[in-house]
């Protein structure tokens, strides 16, 4: 058959449709998962009122505040610096839904790069969205990107460098939020939203900055806590506590010549105590098989469980995987733990959190049961 | 530099039309289609 206008028509009509299905899927992205602040919220503001060029763009994002009723030190949980590492944000947000502090203050930034959540990966087939059971029902979060959304920042450079070291990465790395620290207010989409968040650290005097991460389980600094030297004494003594809790967890110092990251740069830059985590993610792995809401949520995968029999992994991997609440669990007993250090060398500046659920409680009754009801 | 890559898109996406439209091989015609959704998904800035 010959092609003619007929058939030009009916092919455009196709096209057409697929635009407005796939426009769909991708613009649904832009939704934002419900975070339900418990009773130790106290207020609720946004990073743009304190570097105001984010204000109406994607890089805007919110800030939980969480206020015990004595003075005390200030404590900082970036979650989702990387959306494509679910328990950085899932811990973020169980925090955000239990904790109440007695004393000092509790700063909670659940989508430190919120570009980055309205898209996912290219190639990697990575799902949109992931649901968790609760007892009253069923919650949604995204799943999204490791960089900004090229729609927020283009085109990336052939070789990315780093504004305040001169370092040069692979382009891509533009995007990072975690290579981009301390940030430029006159610099790129991502640059700013990095100044943005220095400069709130600055302003509200933060005494401890811990950013969550996941790392794929062929990825040697996993499980792993990363320190700047001036925060090495407390996440030194916090992961010796982890340990006799029986949650292996290694200590990395910060390198001082690898730049653009929180451990080091909000370390260098501001007078925070700058602590990075990582836990084990399978769905951002390139060894992984099917990539699905349940190897989010399990971190179950046959190809990781024959890898780790080969000696090629840096935690140890079995049928049982990386579940999120183990990996949340990781997460929010390390932040425990690190506020438990920092109080220990600061009696006059304390941060006293209570009502978060224990590694033991997440493992045994689940995420969902430490999630408020969604409407 | 957007408006310069959106209009860079829509000179493209027109050159695509035409040759959708004055192909005369089915095969270069769905090819042309194929190519059109890129160019619109970002030319509306959706992807």
């Amino acid at each position: 058959m010959k092609g003619n206008k007929f058939t030009a028509t009916v092919f455009l009509i196709i096209s057409l449709l697929c635009c407005f299905i796939s426009g769909k899927a991708f613009s649904a992205m832009k939704e934002e998962e419900p975070i339900i602040p418990g009773s130790g919220v106290v207020e609720e503001k946004m990073l743009s009122e304190y570097f105001s060029p984010l204000k109406g763009t994607n890089g805007d994002t919110r800030i939980y505040v969480l206020k015990g009723k004595e003075p005390g030190g200030k404590v900082l949980v970036l979650g989702g610096t990387h959306p494509n590492e679910p328990s950085g944000y899932m811990s973020a947000i169980t925090l955000i839904e239990n904790a109440k502090l007695q004393k000092g203050t509790m700063y909670i930034i659940p989508r430190s790069n919120n570009s980055a959540f309205t898209h996912n990966d290219p190639q990697e087939g990575s799902p949109q969205r992931f649901t968790i059971k609760t007892s009253h029902g069923e919650r949604w979060f995204r799943y999204g990107s490791r960089a900004t959304n090229p729609l927020d920042q283009w085109p990336d450079p052939d070789v990315y460098i780093h504004a305040s070291s001169g370092q040069r990465l692979s382009g891509s790395e533009t995007r990072n939020i975690n290579r981009a620290y301390p940030g430029r207010p006159d610099g790129t989409f991502t640059e700013k939203v990095c100044f943005g968040i220095a400069e709130f650290i600055r302003s509200e005097d933060i005494d401890l900055t811990i950013d969550l991460h996941e790392a794929s389980p062929e990825y040697p600094v996993i499980n792993a806590t990363v320190a700047h030297e001036r925060a090495m004494p407390i996440a030194s003594k916090a992961v010796i506590e982890l340990q006799l809790k029986g949650i292996q967890m290694g200590l990395e110092p910060s390198p001082k010549n690898f730049h653009g990251l929180t451990h080091r740069e909000l370390g260098d830059y501001t007078d925070t105590l700058a602590v990075l985590m990582e836990t084990a993610n399978a769905a951002q792995g390139r060894l992984r098989g099917r990539t699905d809401e349940h190897l989010v949520l399990t971190g179950k995968d046959k190809e990781y469980v024959k890898a780790a029999k080969l000696g090629r992994l840096f935690v140890p991997y079995d049928e049982n995987g990386h579940p999120l609440e183990e990996r949340v669990g990781r997460h929010v007993t390390g932040i425990m733990e690190l506020v438990k250090a920092y109080n220990e060398q600061n009696p006059d500046r304390g941060i006293v959190i209570e009502n978060v659920p224990s590694y033991d409680e997440l493992l045994n009754k689940g995420l969902g049961e430490f999630l408020n009801p969604a409407d | 530099m957007t408006l310069i890559y959106r209009v860079l898109l829509a000179i493209v996406l027109i050159f695509t039309l035409w040759n959708l439209f004055t192909e005369g091989d089915l095969k270069n015609q769905a090819n042309a289609a194929l190519v059109l959704i890129p160019l619109l998904l970002r030319i509306l800035m959706i992807k």
